[in-house]
C-alpha cells in the first residue's frame, strides 16, 4: 500500500507501531504528546477525507483512544493511550471541527478530559448523572451501575 | 436587538432519535444552535459487551428501525473479519440487494417526511404509498417489514428464489417510474422550489471540515461514498454511480436522494440478474480469536462505522458504533445558522435524522421570561402560514 510507505516516511520518528492487518486498514500507535502534531500532519495528506469518529477502549490501567481518520486509500486508525488516574488528552477540535461531538461522547462515557475543549457538557448522559460513574469503563459493570443508581 | 432562546424538542413518541436543540433567534433569524442528545441513549455499546457475538447481531439490528440492515451488515462484517471467514458470493450479492432495497425505502420515507415538513401533504402520502411497495418486497424475501433479520455471522438467512424475481422486477419498475416522476415534481413545483432552493446552505468547505457524511455531504458537491471508497459486499462488481449535487441546499439534498433511488434500482436489477448460485451461509468457528476490526457500510443516511475488539472470550471486549446522524449533527447546526424559524423543520429534515418533527417546542423570551409552549404541529402551521403571507 502506497499510503503505508508515505506514512512510515512521515512518522518515522514518532510512530511506536504501524501495522496493516488488511487492505485499506492502517493502525498507528503514537504517544499522547505527539497526538496533535501527528493529526495535523495526517490531515495535510492529499486524499484525506474526514475524521470518522473517536473510539475509546478501557484496556485496564489505561484508556486507549483511537482516532479513525478516513483517507481515500485507507482508514487510518491513530491510537494513543492515557493513564486512568490522569485521563487527559489534548483536544483536536481546532484542527478538525467535526471532532467536537466525538470528544464529548468519550468524555461522557469513559471520563477522558480533553484539555482545550471548552464545552465538555453532557451530550449523551443525563444532566444529573454522577460525575464519577463512567459507564463504559470495565470496573462499572451493569450491576454496579444499577446499584449505584438505586442508592441515590 | 434582543436574542430569544427557543428550545426545540426533545421528543415525539412515534419517532426514534428524539433530540433537543436550543435555538437563539433574533427576530426571524437563527443566530446560534446548541444540540443536546441522550433522550434515548440505551447504552447499547455497554450491553454488547454483555452479550455473545451472535446475540449482538440482533441487538445492533435494533439500533435503528430504518437502517437496521446497515448496522447488522456492518457488525457481521467485523466479526467475519476477526474470524477470518469469507462469505459466499451469493451471500455478498444478497447483502447488496437488501442494502439497496433498504436505501430505497428509506429515501421514499424521507421524501415523504420532508414534503410533510413543507406542508405538501399530498406528496407525503404518495411517497409513503410507494415506500410500502418496497416493504412488501422486503417482507416477501425476509418475512419482515422492518428489522429483517437477514444477516448472520457467515452469510445471510434469507434466500431469493427465482419465483420471487418477477414480482420484485415489477415493483422495482414501478418505483423507478415513481422516482422519475418525483424528480420532475421536485424540479418544477413552485411550492417545493420556494421552500428548498437556497435554504439550509452547507458549503463544501464546511461540510468537509465538520466531517459530514452520506447524501448530506454529496449534496454539497463532495464525491464520497463508502460503497465506492471502501467497497464491501458486492459493490465492486455492480454498476455504482456516486450521485452528487452542487446546490448545497435542501433542494439538492432532495434531488441527490431521488437520484440515489434510481441508482439503487439499477444495482438491484443487475445483482438479481447476475446472482451467483451456491450456499447463502457458511459454517463459522464458534470462538472469536483475539483482535480488532473496523467495518464500514454506506447506510441510507451515510457512513456507518463499527469498531469491534475481541479478547478471545465469547463476548466482545468493545463494540463502538458511530451512526451517520451523529456525524451529520455539526453540519446540521451549521446549516441552521441564518435560516428563518419557519425553515427550521425542513432544514432538520434535510439531513434525514431519525427525528423529523418535535412534539413540544417551547419559546422563552429571555427578557420577559415569558414561556410559550408550541407543539411541533403548531410550529409547522406557523411555518406554512408565514410563507403564505410572504
Amino acid at each position: 500500500m502506497r499510503i503505508q510507505s508515505t506514512i512510515e516516511g512521515l512518522l518515522r520518528k514518532d510512530a511506536l507501531e504501524i501495522s496493516s492487518p488488511r487492505e485499506r486498514r492502517l493502525f498507528i500507535r503514537i504517544s499522547r504528546e505527539k497526538l496533535r502534531m501527528t493529526i495535523k500532519e495526517l490531515t495535510k495528506l492529499e486524499g484525506f477525507h474526514h475524521l470518522s469518529t473517536i473510539t475509546a477502549v478501557d484496556i485496564g490501567a489505561e484508556i486507549e483512544l483511537i482516532y479513525h481518520l478516513s483517507h481515500k486509500d485507507a482508514l487510518i486508525s491513530l491510537r494513543t493511550r492515557v493513564p486512568k488516574d490522569e485521563p487527559t488528552a489534548p483536544t483536536i477540535v481546532d484542527l478538525i471541527p467535526g471532532a467536537t461531538l466525538y470528544e464529548r461522547e468519550v468524555h461522557d462515557l469513559l471520563g477522558v478530559r480533553f484539555s482545550g475543549n471548552t464545552d465538555l457538557s453532557p451530550l449523551l448522559l443525563p444532566d444529573q448523572w454522577p460525575e464519577d460513574v463512567h459507564p463504559l469503563r470495565k470496573e462499572w459493570s451493569l450491576q454496579r451501575i444499577t446499584e449505584r443508581m438505586r442508592e441515590k | 436587538m434582543s436574542t430569544i432562546r427557543i428550545p426545540f424538542g426533545p421528543q415525539h413518541p412515534a419517532l426514534e432519535e428524539p433530540i433537543n436543540f436550543i435555538f437563539e433567534v433574533e427576530q426571524e433569524r437563527v443566530v446560534n444552535v446548541t444540540p443536546r442528545l441522550g433522550y434515548i441513549h440505551r447504552g447499547i455499546e455497554k450491553l454488547a459487551e454483555n452479550r455473545t457475538y451472535l446475540q449482538n447481531v440482533y441487538l445492533v439490528e435494533r439500533i435503528c428501525g430504518i437502517c437496521s440492515f446497515a448496522h447488522a451488515a456492518c457488525y457481521v462484517q467485523a466479526v467475519e473479519e476477526l474470524l477470518g471467514v469469507e462469505v459466499s458470493d451469493r451471500a455478498r450479492f444478497i447483502r447488496t440487494i437488501i442494502g439497496e432495497m433498504e436505501r430505497i425505502q428509506n429515501h421514499f420515507l424521507w421524501l415523504g417526511l420532508t414534503a410533510k415538513e413543507m406542508g405538501f401533504e399530498t406528496l407525503f402520502m404518495y411517497a409513503w404509498r410507494d415506500r410500502e411497495k418496497m416493504l412488501e418486497v422486503l417482507e416477501l424475501i425476509s418475512g419482515k417489514r422492518v428489522n429483517y433479520g437477514v444477516n448472520t455471522i457467515g452469510g445471510v438467512r434469507s434466500d431469493i428464489s427465482t419465483a420471487m424475481l418477477e414480482d420484485i422486477g415489477d415493483i422495482l419498475h414501478q418505483l423507478q417510474d415513481r422516482a422519475k416522476y418525483y424528480k420532475s415534481v421536485c424540479t418544477k413545483d413552485q411550492t417545493i422550489l420556494k421552500r428548498t432552493l437556497g435554504v439550509g446552505i452547507l458549503r463544501p468547505r464546511d461540510a468537509v471540515k465538520l466531517c459530514a457524511v452520506g447524501p448530506t455531504l454529496r449534496a454539497s458537491g463532495i464525491t464520497r461514498d463508502v460503497r465506492s471508497d471502501y467497497p464491501y459486499a458486492a459493490y465492486d462488481e455492480v454498476p455504482l454511480k456516486v450521485v452528487i449535487y452542487k446546490g448545497c441546499d435542501v433542494a439538492s439534498r432532495i434531488l441527490a436522494r431521488i437520484d440515489e433511488i434510481l441508482v439503487s434500482v439499477g444495482i438491484i436489477g443487475y445483482a438479481l440478474e447476475n446472482l451467483p448460485s451456491g450456499p447463502i451461509r457458511v459454517k463459522v468457528p464458534t470462538r472469536v480469536p483475539e483482535g480488532e476490526a473496523i467495518s464500514l457500510v454506506e447506510a441510507p443516511r451515510g457512513e456507518d462505522l463499527h469498531y469491534l475488539r475481541s479478547d478471545g472470550s465469547e463476548k466482545p471486549a468493545r463494540l463502538k458504533v458511530r451512526a451517520p446522524t451523529l456525524a451529520n449533527l455539526p453540519a446540521l447546526c451549521k446549516m441552521l445558522i441564518d435560516v428563518n424559524i419557519a425553515d427550521i423543520p425542513v432544514v432538520i429534515a434535510g439531513i434525514d435524522p431519525c427525528i423529523a418533527c418535535a412534539e413540544r417546542v417551547m419559546m422563552i423570551d429571555v427578557e420577559s421570561k415569558k414561556r410559550r409552549t408550541w407543539s411541533g404541529e403548531k410550529l409547522r402551521r406557523y411555518a406554512i402560514e408565514w410563507y403564505r403571507k410572504r
